[in-house]
């Protein structure tokens, strides 16, 4: 079975932060809650050239996720195709989760006092639509869905030189 | 994978239950994107890019995706107010379109009487695609004043294009340039004007070479293969420093220089002036640098610069345009593709021409504000703003006694913003249009409720250069709101202007697409027209400037009195040129880096937007933080000798140590008094708008460099 993730190229990410909009545009979440968030990395200097990054935190749906282990209510379960889903409705905010997640994906909402991470939009994909922020929104084409390991490996490939133009071009001028 | 197919409207249709989608064209700023609008129960539930349009591809930004939580923001305006209290009271009382139109053309009809068409000053700021029908009111009101960002920003690259080479030469990624000049300017945030970050970001994954050049360290900047860190404000001399290699090297296009440009040797003369130890000594960039630069650029055709509005804000505008203009010209990459390119807007009534500026009399055009003094703005009916703060605070060359602000908030985004204050505050009247009762607002008399994109039928992309038009199509209604497109054409009416407008705006889109044999009704159906796309024009028609040639020698600006090779100015305030001034004030302080989600003033009150950046923000060199008392997060007071604000300190090593960069337009609608913080953090407090300190031939303010002193809010009485 494939095992769904998302895949960021953060050598391309220009920091424009149209992930994190998309997807409170998905799921509403509280605001200043972020189930995929930003953060800048440098500048630094490194071999004497100064380098700057910006890095996206997001869940990784790991193959053995601790927060499903810490959870004492069973809220966080790992689907058979990877995705590691959080169920609000069970979480009574103890926040277990969020001190054993080792990429500190995992924010709390104090408004409804749960935990909130990124499931990864399984309700989009389980319809086959892409999740909000890897549906071809990012200016940088930066944001992958799908295997892990496929995209590794194609991630070169996969580098757009060219943009499907539209069948529907109108008349020129 | 096969399943899964981007921007799947059928499924996310049936997924969700949306009623509908309307393809559309965002206008979250001054760029412009083809839009899927998903509606449910009649409101906009999704907003996604559209995969077919030509400028985006399918991508957005944040604004575009946020802009159903400004359509139906609780604060927004949405229906006419008028003022009740003294100014600035924010004490408003509801009134009828037809009271507050009625209101204005009385206003407007008085003190053309009593004091000319010129009294009476129309506006805009970046403008809402609302340019044209605002310069069409005006000319034909008899008005030559019309305030706008024109004088700082794209204005001009408009005129100094047009009297270089007859239009704007426009990056052309659709063609991949295998070398990218990136100059001041960071698109992937704020998407300007006629360029998007995807098809730049397209070419860069296609193999593009990329050079930037910026004091500061944008993650282009660390991307490029090339980084040019120069001193802020010194962009010509930089350029110059790339010519004279391009020169001396004989890396430019022979045919080229011979056969098609005007003025070749007294420019060669001119930029050997600039030698590179010269250059290196202004610009701080070491030589060898630019050589590299300058090398890489000419040796890899097709080229191009993306350039923008930072070197514009300064008092070298026209030349910093002009001497990046001679380096597309000279490399041969003038109208070439993936290089830049003269597009050709389709064949409808265009912007000028919507604009009516044939309709103004030579009588009142000659009496435009800093018309004798700024002589290119003039040629272009560009107003410097504080020809108008003047006009109204001292009433010389005569009185102004109205503005009509449409879309702008100068008390934020224009240099020196307490004189604005003052001249807002002592204007006779002054009615504005815009989403919410903003700091500039709360000073006016009648404030109307605007329409955003979401809310209108219109031409997309009507008045820019990359040839292209796209539909935008109304989705939805809020309030009373409407476009300023249909409130202008219904004030024309009440003030005599009726011959020369339409029953209804739909009747202009009629009249703007005429010439194509179309209506507003097919166009609407059609996803985008593009103009014909035909390279090398020049090569059979010549370029559209006096002499048909490539002007690196301006005739026109000689004509208009000015020197018409390009030349180094230093900044009005620097090391350099106030050495007394900077012994108080040690640091360089550079305005405005573009934040996502923030259009200038716009967008502090959508929630999305604003949880990017709750705060405004200082960019201070750690070591400056240190010997300074300041630490990540302090509210750090930043001081010009024309005020002082505060903004929240961020250590960032990207630049040199003696560099702090803030951000511009703050403003926080959350405080509720009336003034909602307008003067707290607003940069514009601390810029300066002098005459002696804009370009001399644009009358650009210089407010994108200048000398300042920082230190922690707390420290002993440093508070606000």
């Amino acid at each position: 079975m494939k095992q769904y993730s998302l895949v960021i190229d953060h050598e391309s990410c220009w920091g424009c932060k149209t992930c994190e909009v998309a997807c409170k545009q998905e799921h509403r979440a509280t605001d200043n809650v972020k189930l995929i968030s930003l953060w800048e990395d440098g500048p630094k200097m490194v071999d004497g050239k100064l380098e700057f990054m910006f890095k996206i935190n997001v869940c990784r749906h790991c193959d053995d996720p601790p927060c499903a282990e810490a959870c004492p209510e069973e809220a966080i379960q790992k689907r058979e195709d990877g995705i590691v889903v959080m169920n609000y409705e069970l979480c009574t905010g103890c926040q277990s989760c969020i001190g054993v997640c080792p990429y500190d994906a995992i924010d709390f909402d104090e408004k409804r006092n749960i935990a909130q991470k990124c499931n990864l939009c399984h309700n989009r994909v389980d319809q086959g639509l892409f999740p909000a922020c890897a549906d071809n929104i990012c200016l940088a084409h930066c944001i992958y869905f799908g295997d892990s390991e496929e995209i590794d490996q194609n991630l070169t490939k996969r580098k757009r030189t060219t943009w499907p133009h539209p069948e529907t071009v109108s008349k020129t001028g | 994978m096969d399943k899964f197919v981007f921007s799947n409207i059928e499924r996310e249709m049936a997924t969700y239950g949306y009623d509908a989608v309307v393809k559309s064209h965002c206008r979250m700023c001054h760029g412009g994107c083809g839009v899927l609008v998903y509606t449910k129960n009649k409101k906009v539930a999704k907003i996604a890019g559209d995969p077919n349009c030509p400028i985006n591809h399918g991508t957005l930004c944040s604004k575009g995706i946020a802009s159903a939580q400004l359509a139906y923001h609780p604060d927004r305006l949405t229906r006419p107010v008028k003022r009740i209290g003294p100014k600035g009271s924010g004490k408003w009382e509801p009134i009828s379109w037809n009271e507050a139109l009625d209101t204005i053309a009385e206003r407007i009809l008085n003190y053309k009487d009593d004091f000319g068409a010129e009294s009476i000053v129309m506006g805009y700021g970046t403008g809402r695609e609302n340019e044209a029908v605002i310069y069409r009111f005006a000319n034909l009101l008899g008005t030559p004043n019309v305030i706008t960002a024109g004088h700082f920003c794209y204005g001009p690259r408009i005129a100094t294009s047009i009297i270089t080479c007859g239009t704007n030469p426009i990056a052309d990624y659709e063609n991949h340039p295998k070398c990218i000049m990136v100059w001041g300017n960071n698109l992937v945030i704020s998407n300007p004007d006629c360029y998007k970050g995807e098809p730049f970001s397209v070419s860069l994954d296609a193999g593009a070479k990329l050079i930037a050049v910026d004091p500061r360290l944008t993650r282009i900047a660390a991307r490029a293969d090339i980084w040019l860190q120069l001193r802020p404000g010194t962009d010509t001399a930089l350029a110059l420093g790339m010519l004279n290699v391009i020169v001396n090297e004989k890396l430019y296009d022979r045919d080229f220089v011979e056969n098609h440009v005007y003025g070749w040797d007294p420019f060669v003369k001119r930029i050997n002036e600039y030698s590179l130890e010269r250059v290196e000594k202004i610009t701080l960039v070491p030589k060898e640098k630019i050589i590299n630069a300058a090398r890489l650029f000419a040796t890899t055709n097709p080229a191009a610069i993306q350039w923008g509005v930072a070197i514009e804000q300064q008092v070298n505008c026209a030349d910093n345009n002009r001497t990046l203009m001679a380096l597309m010209g000279i490399t041969g990459n003038i109208d070439v593709p993936g290089g830049q390119v003269l597009f050709q807007a389709p064949k409808i009534r265009n912007v000028g021409h919507f604009g009516a500026h044939r309709m103004l009399s030579d009588v009142q055009r000659e009496k435009r504000l800093g018309g004798d003094r700024f002589r290119l703005a003039h040629n272009f009916a560009i107003t410097n703003p504080k020809c108008v703060w003047d006009a109204v605070l001292e009433e010389t060359p005569y009185p102004v006694k109205m503005l009509f602000l449409i879309s702008s908030n100068p008390l934020m985004s224009r240099g020196n913003a307490r004189e604005v204050y003052r001249a807002l505050k002592k204007v006779d009247f002054m009615a504005v249009s815009d989403f919410f009762i903003t700091p500039t607002a709360e000073l006016a008399d009648i404030v109307l409720p605007a329409s955003t994109w979401l809310e209108m039928d219109y031409i997309g992309d009507f008045w820019k250069r990359h040839g292209y038009i796209l539909p935008r199509r109304k989705v939805i209604q809020v309030g009373e709101c409407r476009s300023d497109h249909e409130m202008l054409n219904d004030l024309a009416h009440r003030v005599g202007q009726g011959e020369h407008w339409w029953d209804n705006f739909e009747l202009a889109l009629d009249w703007i697409l005429e010439p194509m044999g179309i209506k507003w009704r097919d166009f609407e159906k059609m996803e985008y027209i593009r103009g014909e796309v035909e390279y090398q024009k020049y090569k059979t028609k010549g370029f559209s400037t006096p002499t048909r040639k490539f002007e690196l020698y301006s005739t026109l600006l000689e004509q208009w009195g000015y020197d018409p090779l390009p030349q180094y100015r230093e900044p009005p305030e620097s090391p350099i040129s106030t050495p007394e001034l900077h012994k108080k004030y040690p640091y360089t302080l550079i305005t405005g880096a573009r934040s996502p989600g923030f259009f200038h003033s716009e967008n502090r009150q959508i929630p999305w937007l604003r949880e990017l950046h709750p705060d405004p923000v200082v960019e201070i060199h750690p070591e400056t933080a240190k010997k300074e008392g300041i630490t990540q997060g302090d509210w750090v007071v930043i001081e010009s000798p024309r005020g002082k604000v505060k903004q929240r300190a961020k250590l960032f090593a990207g630049m040199a140590p003696e560099i702090v960069a803030a951000q511009h337009a703050w403003w926080f609608p959350e405080k509720k008094d009336p003034g909602h913080g307008w003067d707290e953090s607003n940069i514009n407090i601390l810029t300066d708008n002098a005459y002696e300190a804009c370009d001399p031939a644009m009358g650009a303010t210089h407010v994108r460099t200048l000398l300042c002193k920082i230190y922690p809010e707390n420290k002993n009485g440093g508070d606000l």
